[in-house]
């Protein structure tokens, strides 16, 4: 386990009361005024001294938007620009998705952020025979350049800074729909903003299954969207590495930095050994990180970690232009610290959380809602969760000066002792053969289950006091009773049939021309896909690809131009994905329900 | 314990599973993203006392009543309301089909009686609709493993 990990079980040992009695918080409890903080360490483990002095915190400390950026990227952080507000939304059909998002825009949200159901993230067509009961649930369904028209219908594309959450291998077929969509209305791609998740290691990490995202195909595809924006949409984030989804397994905070950081170095190798240079990509590069409930420790967790990015670029990378030593990062508050027992109390956790993120300088941020331990949000908890983003931004002047907690005894020292617990993960996962590898190993598996573990026993145990879980709780008849949202249930069924008549419509000898050159590109691409998955295991150095005459600086193993066409025949994002995959030598369907009828 | 659908979310299911073989029971862990079918057949083969399923993928009802239906059909439980609607079980009252090589435990010489627990994320008012689909009991996350522990003896001792 993580050096913080021990150091906690070491500090926990120390003349602490032991934690085999459980706490009282009976209403007659004696002695309740005297009740003092039983647990005195972080979220994360780090023993905290009862007070900080400057000899905690040595100086010296750069101004904020100079390297290596401890205080922020930017000289005047929000008041320059405030962070983007966007609530990750995505329920039933497009159409229902498309009046979400009109509808967080009316009450002023200032971006746009989408999630995509389970089949679309894992690359499954909406007639899949194993999905019909998973159709709109977790996020939208889109299948096809249709539905991606009606996801967007009436919505303006250019000046809208756009999130698409798909992490797969389907994320470059999404993307690519996005870019013909925007296209047949006549905008000009080459100018679009937005990000894309687009993180596919994570993927097995956020409830898929290994066969959604194997890892050679997953790196080639992660690469050709970067390399693709980079030439062809610079104003895009090629990629979102996904912090998020690895603490919510129940890892430390240390650990969040460093599997995200190792994460996002295997991208950027990937990116390199697609002959890009460094300074070329890695300005665009995002981050999607957590912020959890122990506000001090987020912050510096989110300080320490802008701090590592720079001098990694810059050091490790030989970054030379400062856009790529900065930590770009959006925030999505912790879902996991939330709970359904007395669910309101969910608005106050989120409000702290969304505290820690503004303090820390997040550039976007979604506020989860009060009702996500049961279900999707509800208009009006959606609504909330925008709420507590505005009140944030104008009514407690969070956004008035860059870094507030900067000089902070506490805070720098916290900040200098996350970025060394940080480092010693990092330095574990290099030991062991790099980020490729412990993912293949089941290392990261490992020690995720390991955290999860102990954090309920810590809870079981009374060691962490959870409002209204292991304290103060009340009977379930006396609680607040809430239904949650559900996709209207037509969006289904009419799902499957708009994709049938799609089918049905399309000319069948276009489609499968365009994909039989996807197939073609796909093939060559995968050799090329084995040797670079070599190298990041140390194995082999690859061969940098040779760049296509037809598309501007792209090599000819990138996948995007073809699947754009394919998609724009009428080609389907299970379709599409499926002959990648045939190509990479994988199944067809990763469920192998459905065979190759392209072959 | 195991996760039908395409729902992959299993911190719950795996912790769960962990304490509750800390607490003395045999647990098999199946995995994520199974058919109901699997899973009742992994129970019947296993001769299990009770299946678990875990949720948050909003499908928790639809699935429930897959499996407990299926159950039903495999001979693991009769198909009759849970315990919390009707107090009198272990009557010869229905017409599926027998119990497949009579290897279930409890129930007593008839069809045996198979538990089946859900937890997960779903919404509260959701719990009765995931109790009529056939679930003895549910815990919604949040619930400590000593409650969901205490209530899954107090379920398998009443058969």
């Amino acid at each position: 386990m993580s050096r913080s990990r021990d150091v906690a079980s070491q500090a926990r040992e120390q003349g602490k009361p032991s934690t085999s009695r459980p706490p009282d918080f009976t209403p007659s409890r004696p002695d309740a005024y005297r009740e003092r903080p039983r647990r005195t360490a972080t979220w994360s483990g780090l023993e905290v001294k009862e007070a900080y002095q400057a000899a905690d915190a040595p100086p010296p400390r750069e101004d904020p938007g100079t390297y290596p950026f401890t205080r922020g990227i930017h000289p005047n952080m929000y008041r320059g620009r405030y962070w983007t507000r966007r609530e990750v939304c995505g329920i039933g059909g497009p159409k229902d998705t498309n009046e979400l998002i009109k509808y967080l825009q009316r009450e002023g949200q200032t971006g746009v952020n989408v999630i995509f159901d389970i089949p679309t993230m894992t690359g499954l067509d909406a007639d899949h025979p194993r999905v019909p009961h998973e159709i709109g649930v977790q996020g939208t369904s889109v299948s096809s350049l249709q539905d991606m028209e009606d996801l967007f219908d009436g919505i303006p594309v250019e000046n809208l800074s756009v999130s698409l959450v798909v992490t797969s291998s389907a994320a470059p077929v999404i993307l690519s729909m996005f870019l013909e969509m925007a296209h047949k209305r006549g905008a000009d791609v080459s100018t679009l903003r937005g990000t894309v998740q687009n993180d596919p290691l994570h993927h097995r990490y956020c409830g898929y299954p290994a066969v959604f995202a194997p890892i050679g195909l997953a790196l080639h595809t992660a690469v050709d969207i970067i390399e693709y924006t980079t030439r062809c949409v610079p104003g895009w984030h090629p990629i979102n590495v996904n912090g998020y989804d690895f603490r919510e397994t129940g890892i430390n905070a240390p650990q969040e930095i460093a599997f995200a950081l190792a994460q996002a170095e295997a991208y950027v190798q990937g990116a390199l050994a697609r002959g890009l240079p460094i300074d070329a990509f890695a300005p665009r590069f995002a981050f999607y990180m957590s912020a959890h409930i122990d506000l001090f420790e987020e912050v510096a967790k989110l300080r320490a970690a802008r701090r590592m990015w720079a001098r990694l670029m810059r050091e490790k990378y030989g970054a030379r232009s400062p856009d790529s030593w900065k930590f770009r990062f959006a925030v999505h508050t912790a879902g996991c610290a939330l709970y359904p027992q007395q669910p309101m109390v969910n608005v106050v956790r989120i409000a702290y959380q969304a505290l820690a993120a503004t303090l820390a300088g997040a550039s976007s941020l979604h506020c989860c809602a009060y009702d996500e331990p049961f279900a999707l949000p509800t208009r009006q908890s959606h609504r909330l969760a925008l709420r507590t983003q505005q009140v944030l931004a104008y009514e407690t002047g969070v956004a008035n000066t860059a870094d507030p907690l900067g000089g902070s005894y506490y805070v720098e020292s916290l900040t200098d002792r996350l970025e060394e617990e940080a480092k010693a993960v990092l330095s574990q996962i290099e030991e062991r053969g790099g980020m490729v590898e412990v993912i293949d190993s089941g290392w990261i598996d490992r020690e995720m289950e390991k955290a999860s573990l102990e954090y309920q026993k810590e809870v079981e145990s009374g060691e962490r006091t959870i409002v209204g879980v292991n304290a103060f709780s009340i009977p379930p008849e006396e609680d607040t009773q809430v239904v949650g949202e559900e996709a209207p249930a037509a969006s289904k069924t009419d799902q499957i049939r708009r994709l049938a008549l799609w089918k049905e419509r399309r000319d069948g000898g276009r489609v499968r021309a365009s994909l039989g050159r996807l197939r073609e590109i796909a093939s060559r691409a995968h050799a090329h896909a084995e040797r670079v998955r070599d190298a990041l295991k140390g194995r082999s150095t690859p061969i940098v690809p040779s760049t296509a005459p037809a598309h501007e600086g792209l090599t000819d193993v990138n996948l995007i131009p073809a699947m754009r066409e394919a998609v724009s025949c009428g080609a389907t994002l299970g379709e599409a994905l499926g002959v990648v995959r045939a190509a990479f030598g994988e199944s067809y369907d990763p469920l192998e329900a459905l065979m190759d009828p392209f072959a | 314990m195991a996760k039908v659908g395409m729902d992959g979310h299993d911190r719950g299911i795996k912790v769960v599973s962990t304490l509750l073989r800390e607490a003395g029971y045999e647990v098999v862990y199946l995995g994520k993203l199974l058919t109901p079918e699997t899973v009742v057949a992994a129970a019947v083969q296993e001769s299990v006392d009770a299946v678990g399923l875990s949720f948050l993928s909003g499908e928790h009802v639809t699935y429930t009543q897959e499996v407990a239906h299926l159950m039903e059909a495999r001979g693991l439980r009769q198909a009759s309301p849970p315990p919390s609607s009707s107090p009198v079980k272990g009557e010869e009252n229905k017409e599926s089909p027998s119990p497949l090589e009579g290897e279930g435990t409890g129930g007593g010489g008839g069809v045996p009686s198979v538990k089946l627990f859900v937890g997960g994320v779903f919404p509260n008012t959701d719990i009765p609709k995931i109790k009529q689909a056939g679930a003895d009991d549910v815990f919604p996350a949040g619930t400590l493993v000593t409650e969901i522990v205490r209530r899954i003896q107090s379920v398998l001792a009443m058969s």
